[in-house]
C-alpha cells in the first residue's frame, strides 16, 4: 500500500525507479488521469443537476443545505415552456426525415458511382460547414424574405436542415461503401431487381450508419438555437431558443431543471446509437474517398 | 440522385454566401436589398466594389481584439483536443483494463448533452461559487481565480464539446493499425514510446489532421459556448458577429467578420482536403 | 475444337471486353457442353473472372455474344439470366439466417411456403447443412459458408452454375475436401458448370475440360489428361505442372541440349536439325547409376514425402526429376528422358513430338 501512495505522490522524485515501482507509478498515474477526466467530463453535469433540486446552497459547500422540488413545479406550470418543448419534438423528426429523404440517395450515389465531380461535390458539402452559421443566417434572411419563409414552419425546417446535410451525406456514404458489392450482385443473381436489392440487402446492411446519421441529425435539429431564433421568431420558439432566455432571466435552478429536460431526449437517443457510434460508424464518415 | 442535397446546399448556402460576399463589397442591391433596408452604417459601392466595410471592421480595435482571442482560443483548443484524444486513444488501444474502458466511456459523454446545456453547466461549475472554487477553498487555496466568464472557460467549454469527436476519430484510426504491426516493432527491439513514434504516429496522421481541422472549424464558427461562458469583451468572433447584427443593427459589418472567419476556416479546410487527397492517392497507388 | 453433337450448355462466342482502357478478354471463344464442368484456369489478370462475370451478367461484353441453350442472353440483367454464381468471398448476407439466405430467390418468386421449405431442405441436405438452417453466416465455419453459398446458387435450379475461385479462402486440407464435394454434387445434379481458379491442381482434379487462359484468350481447351500430357503452348506447359525446358535439337532416339549434352530419349525423331524448345516433365526424367544416360551431378535432394525431387546439373543446364523415395542416389547419375515435348515459337509441334513411352 505504502509503495502505491509513494509512487503516486512522488512520481518525479525518483528519476529511474525499478520496473515494478515504475509500473505501479504508471498505474497510479492512470488512476489520477481517470479521476481528473471524471471531474472534467462529468463534474459540470452533476453540479448542474444538483442545482435543479436545491433550495439553499451556500458557498463553499459541496452539496445544497436545503433540497426542494419547487423548481420542477414552476417549470411544468409555465405554459410557454411546455409549448416550446412540444415544438422541439415537432421540428426534430420532420427535419430528420426530410434530411434523410434528400441526402440518402446522394450518399448511395457517392458511394456506388464514380461520376465526374464526385470528389468536388463531397468537398463542397464540407465547405458549407466552414462558413460561420451566423454570417450564413444573416444573408439567408434575404433569400427567406424573397421566398416568404420568415416566421414559417418550413423556414425553420430549412434552417435546421442545412446543419444536417453534411453528416447525413457523409456517414451513410461510408456505410454504403463498407458493403461489398458482391452481396448486392448475389441478390441480383438470385433474381432481385435493382430496387429490391437496395431495400432487401443494401439498406438493412447500411442501417447502423444511417441510424447514427439520423440520430445526429435529430439532435442537431433539437439543439439548433441561433438560426431557429432568427427565422422562427415570433411564432416558433423551440426549447434551446428558450434556454438562452432562461439562462439570462430566470433563477439558476429553473434553468437547471430545463437543462435536464432538454438533455433527456439526447441521452436516450445517444444511448440507443452508442454501440454504432463507438464502433466507428461516425469516424468512418469523415474520410473522403 | 446527388442533385437534391446539392440543390439545397446551393440555394440555401451557396447562394446566400455569394450574396454575402457581394454585400461585404458594397453591393446592396438584388438579394441584399431587404437586409440593406434596415442596416446601419452601411458602405455602398456606387461603381465596382468597395473595401470600406473591411477597412472599418479591421480598423476597429475591439474587433481586432476579438480576432486575436478567436485565433488563440482556436489554437489552444486544437492543441488540447489533439493531445487529449491521442492520450485517451492510445490508452484505450494499448491497455484493456477497466480503467481504459472507463476512460473511453467518459470521453464520449459530451455527445449525449446538448451544447447549450453543456455551456451552462461548465459556466456554473467554474463560476465564482462553483465546484472548482469550492474545491480550491477546501484545500486552502483561497485566491484561486474564478474561470467563469473568462476566455479560460471558453477554452474549457470548447475542449469539452470537441473531445468525443477527437477520441472517436483517434480510436478508430488507432484500432485500424493491426496488432501484428505493433508486435513486429516491439519484436525488433522498439520500446513502447518508440513503437508509438515509429508505427502508430505516422499511421494516424490523417485522423489527427481530421480532428485538428474539424475542431478548429467548429471553434472558429462557434457561438453558444463563448456566448454563455465567455467574457463580454473581448470574445470570439461568433459572438461579436451576432452582436453587430442584432444589437448594433450592422449586418454588413457582421458579414465582413463572417468572411474573415470563413477565410481562416477555409485555410484549415484546405489542410483537411489536401491530407485526404494525398492519402487517397497513396492508397490507390499501392492497391 | 470439340465436335459435340449435344447442344452447347453454354457458348461464349467471340467475346471481347475492355476495362479501364485495357483489353481484358480478347475475342474469346469457348463452348461448355450440357452437364460439363469446365475450369477457367490462368494466372491473375488473365481475364478468367471477367469472363465469368460476363456470363453471370455483371458485366456487358463489348463484342460477341453469350448463349445459354442456344439463346442469346448477352443483354439480360443478372436477375433475368438462368445462371447462379458462387462468389469468391461467398457473399452471404450477414443479416439473414442460412435458411433466409438460401430461400431468398424462392421468396422473390413468391412460391408457396411449403414448396420453399421443401426445396431449401432438399438443397441443404445435398450440401449436408440441414442442422445449420437457422444459424447466421457469422456463426458457421468458412467451409460451411462455402456450402451455403453453393446451396443458395443451386436452389434456383439454374442452367449454368458459376463458381468464382470458391475455394481460395479455405485452408489446404479443407480445400481438397470441398472441391471433391463440389464435383460430386455437380455430377449428381448434372449441372453445366464454369469454375474459375488459378490453382492447376484444383482444375486438374475436378474438371471435365480445362480452358487455360492468358492475356484474355484461351491458350488450350482440353481434358485434364491431354492438357497435362500435351500442353499446346509453352505457356500452358509452364503453367500446368512442373516442366524442365531446354533449347536444343532433336535427333533420332536422343535430344541434344545446350553445351552439347546428348540425352537419350525414347521415340525421339529427327526434326531437321533446327534448334527448338524441348520440355520434359520431372517424372519423365529417368535416373539410374549406370547405363547409357547423360552424366549429371546431383545438386540437391528434396524429400517430398511420397516421392523425392532431385535437382541435378546436366551440362550447363539444370534438370529436376521426381523419383521414388526408395531410389538410392549417388553424387553422379545417368539421366534419360522417357518422354519430351517440342515447341517451335512457343507452339507444340505435333510432327516432331516423340511418341510417348509405353
Amino acid at each position: 500500500m505504502s509503495v502505491v501512495e509513494q509512487a503516486a505522490v512522488l512520481p518525479a522524485a525518483r528519476p529511474r525507479p525499478r520496473p515494478t515501482a515504475r509500473s505501479v507509478a504508471l498505474r497510479s498515474l492512470g488512476v489520477v488521469f481517470v479521476l481528473a477526466l471524471l471531474v472534467f467530463m462529468v463534474g459540470p453535469i452533476l453540479w448542474l443537476a444538483l442545482r435543479a433540486f436545491s433550495n439553499v446552497w451556500p458557498y463553499p459547500r459541496f452539496l445544497p443545505s436545503d433540497w426542494t422540488m419547487k423548481w420542477w413545479h414552476s417549470v411544468f406550470a409555465d405554459k410557454s415552456l411546455g409549448h416550446s418543448i412540444k415544438l422541439s419534438f415537432e421540428f426534430a423528426p420532420v427535419v430528420t426525415v426530410a434530411s434523410a429523404v434528400i441526402c440518402l440517395p446522394a450518399a448511395y450515389a457517392f458511394s456506388r458511382f464514380n461520376f465526374p465531380g464526385r470528389r468536388f461535390l463531397l468537398v463542397s458539402l464540407f465547405a458549407t460547414n466552414a462558413f460561420p452559421k451566423i454570417g450564413l443566417y444573416i444573408s439567408m434572411a434575404g433569400v427567406f424574405y424573397t421566398f416568404n419563409l420568415m416566421g414559417t414552419f418550413l423556414g425553420v425546417v430549412i434552417v435546421q436542415l442545412i446543419g444536417t446535410v453534411v453528416f447525413m451525406t457523409w456517414i451513410p456514404t461510408a456505410a454504403f461503401s463498407s458493403i461489398p458489392r458482391s452481396l448486392e450482385e448475389a441478390a441480383r443473381d438470385a433474381g432481385a431487381g435493382p430496387l429490391r436489392v437496395f431495400f432487401r440487402i443494401t439498406f438493412p446492411l447500411a442501417a447502423p450508419g444511417i441510424f447514427v446519421a439520423m440520430i445526429l441529425s435529430f439532435l442537431a435539429s433539437f439543439d439548433e438555437a441561433q438560426g431557429t431564433f432568427l427565422v422562427g421568431i415570433p411564432n416558433y420558439i423551440t426549447m434551446p431558443t428558450e434556454m438562452y432566455t432562461l439562462v439570462l432571466n430566470y433563477p439558476e435552478q429553473a434553468a437547471a431543471v430545463f437543462s435536464i429536460l432538454l438533455a433527456i431526449p439526447s441521452v436516450i437517443l445517444m444511448s440507443l446509437a452508442r454501440k454504432h457510434v463507438m464502433g466507428g460508424r461516425l469516424a468512418e464518415g469523415f474520410q473522403i474517398r | 440522385m446527388v442533385l437534391p442535397p446539392v440543390a439545397v446546399v446551393a440555394v440555401f448556402i451557396g447562394f446566400p454566401v455569394g450574396a454575402a460576399i457581394a454585400y461585404t463589397l458594397g453591393k446592396t442591391g438584388g438579394p441584399n436589398s431587404t437586409i440593406a433596408l434596415i442596416a446601419q452604417r452601411q458602405h455602398v459601392a456606387k461603381h465596382g466594389v468597395t473595401f470600406a466595410a473591411y477597412r472599418e471592421v479591421l480598423g476597429n480595435a475591439h474587433v481586432r481584439g476579438d480576432l486575436w482571442a478567436t485565433v488563440w482560443v482556436t489554437l489552444l483548443t486544437i492543441a488540447a483536443v489533439v493531445v487529449l484524444s491521442w492520450a485517451i486513444g492510445l490508452y484505450v488501444r494499448l491497455s484493456d483494463t477497466w480503467i481504459a474502458r472507463t476512460v473511453s466511456a467518459l470521453s464520449v459523454i459530451p455527445l449525449f448533452i446538448p451544447v447549450v446545456i453543456a455551456s451552462y453547466a461548465i459556466l456554473t461549475f467554474y463560476a465564482a461559487q462553483g465546484f472548482i472554487k469550492t474545491l480550491a477553498y477546501h484545500v486552502g487555496w483561497h485566491s484561486f481565480p474564478t474561470l467563469g466568464y473568462t476566455m479560460w472557460a471558453v477554452v474549457i467549454g470548447e475542449v469539452w464539446v470537441n473531445v468525443p469527436f477527437g477520441v472517436l476519430m483517434m480510436s478508430s484510426g488507432l484500432n485500424s493499425v493491426p496488432n501484428a504491426l505493433i508486435e513486429a516493432a516491439r519484436d525488433s527491439g522498439a520500446s513502447l514510446p518508440q513503437t508509438i513514434r515509429a508505427v502508430l504516429l505516422p499511421m494516424n496522421v490523417i485522423p489527427t489532421v481530421i480532428v485538428a481541422t474539424f475542431t478548429g472549424i467548429y471553434v472558429l464558427g462557434s457561438f453558444t459556448v463563448p456566448y454563455l461562458t465567455g467574457p463580454s469583451a473581448p470574445n470570439l468572433m461568433g459572438v461579436s458577429m451576432s452582436q453587430f447584427f442584432q444589437s448594433f443593427n450592422q449586418p454588413q459589418q457582421a458579414e465582413v467578420m463572417a468572411m474573415i472567419v470563413f477565410v481562416l476556416a477555409a485555410g484549415l479546410g484546405t489542410i483537411y482536403v489536401w491530407a485526404n487527397m494525398r492519402a487517397a492517392k497513396r492508397a490507390s497507388q499501392t492497391s | 475444337m470439340s465436335e459435340s453433337t449435344t447442344p452447347a450448355g453454354l457458348l461464349i462466342d467471340r467475346v471481347s471486353k475492355d476495362l479501364a482502357g485495357r483489353t481484358i478478354v480478347d475475342d474469346m471463344q469457348l463452348e461448355v457442353r450440357a452437364g460439363e464442368l469446365t475450369c477457367l484456369l490462368g494466372p491473375s489478370g488473365c481475364g478468367k473472372t471477367t469472363t465469368l462475370r460476363m456470363v453471370g451478367g455483371f458485366l456487358q461484353p463489348d463484342a460477341g455474344a453469350i448463349l445459354i441453350d442456344g439463346v442469346d442472353v448477352s443483354r439480360l440483367a443478372p436477375e433475368k439470366r438462368p445462371t447462379a454464381m458462387v462468389f469468391q468471398n461467398y457473399a452471404l448476407w450477414p443479416h439473414m439466417s442460412v435458411f433466409k439466405n438460401v430461400s431468398f430467390g424462392l421468396r422473390l418468386r413468391r412460391l408457396p411456403r411449403r414448396e420453399i421449405r421443401d426445396r431449401v431442405e432438399q438443397v441443404l441436405e445435398l450440401v449436408g447443412l440441414t442442422h445449420h438452417m437457422n444459424s447466421f453466416p457469422a456463426q458457421i465455419s468458412g467451409g460451411e459458408q462455402q456450402r451455403v453459398a453453393l446451396a443458395r446458387a443451386l436452389v434456383l435450379e439454374p442452367k449454368v452454375l458459376l463458381l468464382d475461385e470458391p475455394l481460395s479462402n479455405l485452408d489446404a486440407k479443407l480445400r481438397v475436401r470441398v472441391r471433391e464435394d463440389i464435383r460430386e454434387i455437380q455430377q449428381r445434379v448434372g449441372i453445366t458448370t464454369v469454375f474459375v481458379t488459378h490453382d492447376q491442381d484444383e482444375a486438374l482434379s475436378i474438371s471435365d475440360r480445362i480452358a487455360v487462359m492468358s492475356g484474355g484468350r484461351v491458350e488450350q481447351y482440353a481434358d485434364p489428361t491431354t492438357l497435362y500430357r500435351e500442353p499446346a503452348t509453352h505457356f500452358v506447359a509452364s503453367f500446368v505442372g512442373a516442366m524442365n525446358f531446354y533449347t536444343g535439337t532433336v535427333a533420332d532416339g536422343a535430344v541434344e541440349i545446350a553445351g552439347g549434352v546428348r540425352v537419350p530419349c525414347e521415340g525421339a525423331r529427327r526434326n531437321g536439325g533446327a534448334p527448338v524448345e524441348i520440355g520434359v516433365r520431372p517424372e519423365d526424367v529417368m535416373v539410374s547409376t549406370a547405363g547409357d544416360g547423360a552424366e549429371a551431378h546431383v545438386l540437391r535432394e528434396i524429400p517430398r514425402g511420397h516421392y523425392k525431387e532431385l535437382v541435378m546439373q546436366l551440362g550447363e543446364a539444370e534438370v529436376r526429376a521426381f523419383v521414388g523415395p526408395e531410389v538410392s542416389t549417388s553424387e553422379r547419375q545417368r539421366v534419360r528422358f522417357a518422354r519430351a515435348v517440342v515447341y517451335a515459337e512457343g507452339v507444340l509441334r505435333p510432327s516432331t513430338e516423340p511418341a510417348p513411352l509405353r
